[in-house]
């Protein structure tokens, strides 16, 4: 790792945002898909409704009306034209009072009752004209053309017929009902009422629809006759729609008809306009409504605001949600990360540390070493003693309780010797110092026997490592081989648990130490040990080990190396003394292949010059 | 008094000493860095075990110690003496101690164990394989 990721990193990373992002596009998108699905179902819906019932129900409500009162006002003029007493006032040329005052006052009656703008009995006998409040409006004539009705309707063979006429003076339609008095074959006058289009006009502004809703009652060329807003009156359906429909509804002329008629088309003002009509019953008049469809739509766009208000509050409450949420999630995540970077911190500083202390260790121990090597003799000393030689020092632990030691003695003499101290490491290294200092002292006082040197030892040992008489289970001491050389032609040898190695020829001459170790509790003070002695032959391989070498753990089935193997080993050497160190080492490497050394290991040939 | 277990590491051998059985085995490689430090505890359970047995107790020991460095031979030397000295006052403890086919190290350091002991003391020869 190059960096320490910092904590802004771990506490800040775009991924939540990310994850609540993402969910906000998806709520999103659901609402406005579910918002415009409804929007168009309801749409529909209205639309449908609109066309199939509201229409409908208005345009036939309409025509109802009108149908209604022009049909009670035809009732009213057959009432007036059936009355016998009508009949036979006419057919007296009006000459009777009594029926003249019957008539006239029915005549006022009618108009004042009903609520007709006009009543009238017109006599075939007189051509008097009798109106409303028994007044004498006129005389007929076949002149007039205004009179026109007239003759045509004695002539229809009808009960009732229907007139309109409309009066471009008051600006309005008056509608006649026309009933024959009498014989239809030869009627003797005309009775009827007449009423306005006008009174109508108070309840067609009932069914205002709309801001943009239009009713309109037209006639066969389209004139508006009646319209919900006056002003509307006299103008033509031209005027409100495209010429095509116009022409589509007047032209639609099937009487036969009792369903309104639907239609739906686009203004100059590319809005859509729905629009119905319907046919009179009583006339060939037709009632007309149309309405933008943006009006009546108008209570979608309450759908639209609260599809738009209810996606935004979806989303500020799942943004919120999701913030909250991922939180909780996050922050354990967020804490363990945060907390596996305190420790690797924590580990990085203890391992610094660690590998600072030990490479004080290291360096502490290091010294040792070079302290530990000075004891060590000098090539120079041991090629003087031992002619040809080799040595292999291998400390387990870089120092340790292995060493080995030569001494002139004279001319004459000189003694080696192989140590092997307990303990490793610096433990086996402070033995190691002593061992060579008691030696060195031993020497000096003239003991120069294997045997008697090795008595000594075990003494001055003693008295060094036991002195307080502790009562802990410490208990050091050493193994050591030594031998003497006396000139070129002999050697005497005494060992505490070590063996000396003879090779001669083929052969293998083991002379093993005593079973005694040196120093240790159980060494009785008087511990004597034996020379054994060798004359040396030109040829003589002489070999000291410590048990660090066949001891090693390894092999096929990671047992010691064994004696056997080692003698074996010192068999198969080709070379000199002095060039089989190499040798001894990879039959040890091999042997050991991955596992450690077990205790410290030392090797010494020689052969005498 | 308490059964005696101690796990085998790398370096020290496992050990087992069954009080109901009276068996007391001891298997494995011991090269500690402190052998009287880990033999200490083992010392001082036997002493106490010996103290409390009756003298008619027959006691199985079992060895199987492939590798023991020199500190650790010194501390088994020391148990074996405790047993040696129980044997000389009466007490019935035999010695089997196994050892590795083709491990003649094993049977070296046996056989020197062995040679100052009078205690009933028998070296049998594991097979490879087991």
């Amino acid at each position: 790792m190059s960096k320490v990721t910092s904590d802004q990193n771990i506490m800040y990373d775009g991924s939540t945002m990310k994850v609540v992002s993402f969910a906000c596009i998806i709520i999103v998108l659901a609402v406005v898909f579910t918002g415009s699905i409804s929007y168009f179902i309801t749409r529909n819906a209205v639309v449908d409704k609109l066309k199939s019932r509201d229409l409908v129900y208005i345009i036939e409500s309409a025509t109802a009306k009108i149908d209604g009162r022009i049909a009670r006002a035809r009732e009213t003029s057959l009432l007036l034209a059936r009355d016998s007493a009508v009949n036979e006032w006419v057919l007296s040329g009006e000459k009777n009072e009594q029926l003249g005052k019957y008539a006239k006052d029915k005549l006022t009656d009618m108009a004042q009752s009903y609520d007709y703008v006009n009543s009238f009995i017109v006599s075939v006998v007189t051509g008097n004209y009798w109106a409303e409040e028994g007044r004498l409006l006129q005389r007929m004539s076949e002149d007039n053309a205004d009179d026109y009705w007239f003759y045509e309707t004695l002539k229809s063979d009808k009960a009732v017929s229907l007139n309109i006429d409309y009066n471009i003076g008051r600006d309005n339609t008056y509608v006649f009902l026309n009933a024959l008095i009498g014989d239809l074959k030869h009627p003797s006058g005309i009775a009827g009422v007449g009423l306005s289009l006008a009174d109508i006009a108070k309840e067609f502004t009932e069914y205002k629809f709309g801001e943009s809703s239009a009713l309109w009652l037209v006639d066969g060329n389209g004139k508006i006759h009646l319209a919900d807003s006056v002003e509307q009156n006299g103008k033509n359906l031209n005027d409100f729609m495209p010429a095509a429909v116009a022409d589509q509804i007047i032209a639609d002329t099937n009487s036969q008809q009792t369903q309104p008629q639907i239609l739906e088309y686009v203004n100059a003002a590319g809005e859509t306009v729905d629009l119905a009509y319907k046919r009179t019953e009583s006339t060939d008049w037709k009632v007309v409504l149309q309405i933008k469809r943006s009006e009546s739509i108008a209570v979608l766009k309450t759908i639209k605001m609260n599809t738009a208000i209810a996606s935004l509050i979806a989303v500020l409450m799942i943004t919120l949600v999701f913030y909250l949420v991922s939180r909780r999630i996050a922050n354990p995540l967020k804490r363990a990360l945060l907390l596996t970077q305190k420790m690797e911190q924590q580990v990085k500083a203890r391992t610094s540390e660690l590998a600072e202390s030990n490479e004080k260790i290291m360096d502490s121990i290091e010294y040792a070493r070079l302290l530990q090597e000075s004891i060590l003799p000098t090539s120079e000393e041991l090629e003087d003693v031992l002619g040809f030689y080799f040595v292999l020092w291998r400390p387990r632990d870089i120092v340790g309780g292995d060493f080995f030691w030569v001494r002139r003695v004279s001319e004459e003499k000189s003694l080696v010797a192989l140590v092997d101290c307990t303990g490793h490491g610096v433990p086996g290294a402070f033995m190691t110092m002593a061992v060579n200092s008691a030696l060195k002292h031993i020497v000096e006082q003239n003991h120069t026997e294997p045997a008697q040197i090795l008595s000594e030892l075990n003494l001055q040992m003693k008295q060094i490592l036991h002195r307080n008489h502790q009562q802990s289970f410490r208990d050091d001491g050493l193994d050591i081989a030594i031998c003497a050389i006396e000139g070129h032609s002999r050697l005497s040898f005494a060992g505490a648990k070590l063996s000396l190695y003879v090779r001669r020829d083929q052969e293998i001459h083991t002379i093993p130490g005593d079973h005694k170790s040196i120093g240790y509790k159980a060494s009785p003070e008087t511990l004597t040990f034996t020379s054994q002695s060798w004359d040396i032959e030109a040829g003589d391989q002489f070999y000291l080990v410590t048990d660090g070498y066949i001891d090693q753990n390894g092999g096929k089935k990671n047992y010691s190396f064994g004696k056997k193997n080692f003698t074996t080993e010192i068999l198969a050497q080709q070379e000199a003394v002095a060039c089989q160190a190499a040798h001894f080492e990879t039959v040890l490497r091999n042997y050991m292949a991955d596992e450690s050394q077990r205790d410290d290991i030392t090797l010494l040939g020689f052969s005498i010059r | 008094m308490e059964n005696l277990c101690i796990e085998q590491t790398k370096s020290t051998p496992t050990i087992q000493f069954d009080i109901v059985n009276n068996k007391l085995r001891i298997e494995g490689q011991s090269y500690p860095e402190n052998a009287f430090k880990f033999y200490e505890p083992i010392f001082n359970w036997l002493d106490q075990y010996l103290t409390e047995i009756d003298k008619e107790t027959v006691l199985e020991i079992y060895f199987h110690m492939p590798y023991i460095n020199t500190s650790s031979s010194k501390c088994i030397m020391m148990l074996l003496e405790k047993m040696e000295n129980a044997y000389q006052e009466g007490r019935k403890v035999a010695i089997e101690w196994y050892y590795n086919h083709e491990d003649e190290a094993a049977l070296e350091c046996a056989e020197e164990f062995k040679e100052d002991l009078m205690l009933p003391f028998e070296l049998i020869v594991l097979d490879d394989d087991e």
